[in-house]
């Protein structure tokens, strides 16, 4: 039935046909969300959302929504040589309505790799030898940044799964549009970006685990972006601690 | 097999936490000689329930469902297709229910759930035989367009009664499905009427104006039952489906009618009195369903 | 007057209540531990049975025995529907299933599709469960599937073919235990009231139907399922001598 499904198309108009809006090319205008350039979007975040986890966190930045179960330690399935230290096996995977286009969405091989190596220098994987800890994410919903909230929320989820971390890794990122630098991007803004760049870090340790620069950057730019992207992460460092803290304390009660 | 005076000597020596993983189906059979389950429920008693309705912003409708821990997220996309040409004025659901690795322990990613595919068929037969849509209603212009309504269903948390939860993510999407106003352009494809240029000038005659919600007639609800010796225990949670193999799944729909008994195998039998009581049971849980689905409506239609 | 009016109804002239031409043969292929082909009119499945074989599946319960579902349609790739029937499939042979005197191992069914006229779950269940029979697994009971048809009038034909299927208004899938010849004095085996082979082992459902149809088609199907029960019995002894000659 589902297999001689007819071809179909969306109504709604699509956005790689448009030009680059002209607003991004003048110095002074407004995000369209009304933020100003350097302010973050409201983030919620929560541990505890899939109870089948060990340990899961979802988290909402704008209409970015995300949820990560993690796993383990258990078994590993494939068949592996004797290992002193833990493995670590990260997925992320899309619904089919979270873009704006149905079903572009599925397995991202690309970022599930840059999740594994986001979250590998912060994971103590001496503290679990010979077994697996899976992370698994679904975004349900893309909204833009989506990549540094995986990574947010998917350090949340290993907090509560009880993994031993050498800190939180929180994840930010800055699109680089013509002159101005604009932090946590949403997805309209990413799409006209002429360059990005994502910093995963552990805010209490200043260490960075991942930075990836892409499109065009001078070197002041450079500078500057990381500036910005560091503050951002220790200022989210700080809400990702007091979410933990909040749900040891009500588990406490 | 141990005595059963040997290991009753046992289990009360033992810690209870290790009663129950050691001996699970005596574990619970202890419980069911009270009449109780060990999440302190009575046989007959369903979970609680909750609805949101509108959770994703992307979508035409969605809607979340809980049922205990059992977690559903369900969420419709509108597109356009051409009608067959056995019925230019239908429309189409195409319904998928998707296992994501986050959802249980057993899925592995690359490996789908062996269970989604079968709830996903049961979810198709069910919605499709319900009477619940008339597909005419997603008509769009006769022979030419026609909309083609993609509802996907996202399993969050698997804790059992997965059919039950999906299907009342289902329902309630549906009734929250706004569709969206179009209008053919000149190459004859349909195309979104936005809001903002609808005040101005408006070139196109939107062709749907009036069907902006589909009227949903005789909604299907549905509960699972475990039948184990004598016992019916209704809305099971995932341990007790590994342990307790026999389930029944009845879906009625609101003007009473069966749209669905569905017992596939498993180690006991069930009777007519059996079914009788699945049945009385799926229809008090319907009344339950109605009103928690009723009452998420009205809270999405206050804010 | 009434009766003939329902004769018509059929394309094939039968009456609601007749089986199709019911034909089974074991033992039909060499390299299984155990075969039949069953066939119910045009529809024809055949299933071959291999095993125990040593362990279980990923996930298994190593205390019991594994009982494996493979569906190969006539043409194609395996979907859902094939899917699901895999999965009652395996639910409803867990049922008949000895499981504990072979614990961990594995035994494989294979259905092949022959030919799909309709009632196909129900042929292949009777197809896989001759099979069974054939390989020597030990089963607690026989099986029998039959499929009842509800016209818009509420009347129910039984083992209806294709178009019989698709034209009318639902149709269920229903499995019962074989009725059982035993020693034991009449009424020992009744569960509630109810004699043991009226118990559904699996029923599955398609269509809208008021609960009163539904327990009219269960009624209609326990009685057809005595008939069928008896050519499974027939058909099973038959060949009991011809095998053990060959052995001795």
């Amino acid at each position: 039935m589902s297999g001689t499904a007819p071809a179909t198309y969306s109504p709604s108009p699509t956005m790689q046909n448009k030009k680059r809006a002209p607003i991004f090319t003048d110095v002074d205008w407004v995000r369209p969300d009304g933020r100003g350039f350097r302010q973050c979007r409201g983030a919620f975040l929560r541990t505890g959302a899939a109870n089948a986890a060990s340990g899961s966190a979802y988290a909402e930045f704008g209409n970015t929504k995300v949820i990560v179960s993690v796993f383990g330690p258990r078994e590993s399935k494939k068949a592996m040589m004797y290992s002193d230290i833990g493995r670590l096996n990260c997925n992320v995977s899309y619904t089919t309505f979270s873009t704006p286009i149905r079903g572009q969405g599925s397995d991202n091989k690309e970022f599930s790799s840059m999740l594994h190596k986001a979250l590998e220098g912060a994971i103590i994987l001496d503290s679990f030898p010979k077994t697996t800890v899976d992370v698994f994410a679904l975004v349900l919903e893309s909204g833009g940044s989506d990549l540094p909230v995986v990574v947010s929320c998917a350090s949340l989820a290993l907090a509560d799964a009880g993994i031993m971390m050498y800190d939180v890794v929180a994840s930010v990122s800055v699109s680089c549009l013509g002159k101005n630098l604009v932090i946590d991007p949403i997805t309209e803004e990413e799409s006209y970006q002429d360059g990005s760049m994502m910093i995963t870090c552990m805010p209490s340790r200043n260490e960075v685990t991942q930075l990836t620069v892409t499109g065009e950057w001078s070197t002041p730019k450079i500078h500057e972006a990381m500036e910005l992207c560091l503050d951002a992460c220790s200022k989210l460092g700080d809400i990702m601690r007091s979410c933990l803290k909040e749900a040891a304390s009500a588990s406490q009660e | 097999m141990m005595g059963s005076a040997n290991s009753g000597d046992l289990s009360s020596e033992m810690e209870v936490d290790a009663f129950r993983r050691l001996f699970p189906l005596r574990f619970h059979e202890r419980h069911l000689l009270e009449s109780i389950r060990p999440d302190a429920r009575m046989l007959g008693k369903a979970r609680d329930t909750t609805l949101a309705l509108g959770a994703v912003a992307s979508a035409d409708g969605s809607a979340l469902a809980k049922i205990g821990c059992t977690t559903m997220l369900a969420a419709i996309k509108m597109e356009v297709m051409t009608p067959t040409a056995e019925s230019p004025d239908m429309g189409c659901i195409a319904i998928d229910f998707h296992m994501p690795p986050i959802c249980s322990p057993t899925v592995r990613p690359g490996r789908p759930a062996e269970a989604a595919p079968v709830v996903s068929k049961q979810l198709s037969d069910t919605i499709l035989s319900s009477g619940m849509i008339n597909l005419k209603d997603l008509s769009l212009v006769r022979g030419k367009a026609s909309w083609m309504a993609y509802l996907d269903i996202y399993c969050l948390d698997a804790d059992g009664a997965l059919f039950d939860a999906a299907l009342l993510s289902a329902v309630a999407a549906f009734s929250n499905l706004q569709i969206p106003i179009v209008a053919l352009n000149d190459d004859g494809r349909v195309v979104v009427v936005s809001e903002e240029n609808e005040g101005g000038k408006l070139k196109k005659e939107p062709v749907n104006k009036e069907k902006r919600k589909l009227k949903l007639s005789s909604i299907p609800f549905s509960l699972t039952c475990i039948l184990h010796k004598n016992y019916i225990l209704a809305d099971p949670t995932a341990e007790e489906e590994s342990i307790m193999e026999t389930l029944v799944t009845v879906v009625l729909n609101l003007s009473g009618q069966l749209v669905s008994l569905y017992k596939p195998g498993g180690q006991f039998l069930a009777y007519t009195s059996a079914i009788q009581d699945c049945m009385a049971l799926t229809r008090q849980r319907v009344k339950e369903l109605k009103k928690i689905l009723d009452e998420a409506i009205c809270d999405m239609e206050m804010d | 007057m009434l009766v003939q009016r329902m004769e018509i109804d059929r394309a094939d002239g039968r009456t609601p209540n007749q089986l199709r031409k019911l034909a089974c043969s074991r033992n039909i292929l060499n390299r299984a531990h155990g075969s039949a082909s069953w066939s119910q009119g045009e529809t024809k499945v055949l299933a071959a049975v291999y095993g125990p074989k040593a362990g279980t599946k990923k996930n298994e319960n190593p205390e019991k025995a594994c009982i494996e579902v493979i569906w190969k349609p006539k043409t194609g790739q395996i979907g859902k529907e094939e899917k699901e029937y895999e999965m009652v499939l395996k639910r409803t042979l867990q049922n008949m299933c000895l499981l504990t005197v072979h614990p961990n191992t594995t035994t494989s069914i294979i259905i092949q599709v022959v030919n799909d006229d309709g009632a196909l779950l129900p042929c292949a269940i009777n197809a896989a469960c001759a099979a069974l029979v054939d390989a020597g697994i030990p089963l607690k009971h026989l099986a029998v599937a039959i499929c009842c048809c509800l016209a818009e009038s509420g009347r129910v034909i039984l083992d209806p073919n294709k178009t019989e299927e698709q034209r009318l208004k639902a149709f269920v899938y229903l499995v019962f235990p074989n009725s059982i010849q035993s020693v034991l004095p009449e009424g020992a085996l009744q569960v509630g009231g109810e004699p043991y082979e009226h118990g559904i082992i699996t029923s599955v459902t398609h269509g809208l139907m008021s609960v009163d149809e539904y327990f009219f088609c269960l009624e209609r199907g326990r009685a057809a399922s005595a008939k069928l029960s008896d050519f499974l019995r027939r058909s099973l002894q038959l060949q009991v001598p011809s095998e053990s000659s060959k052995t001795g």
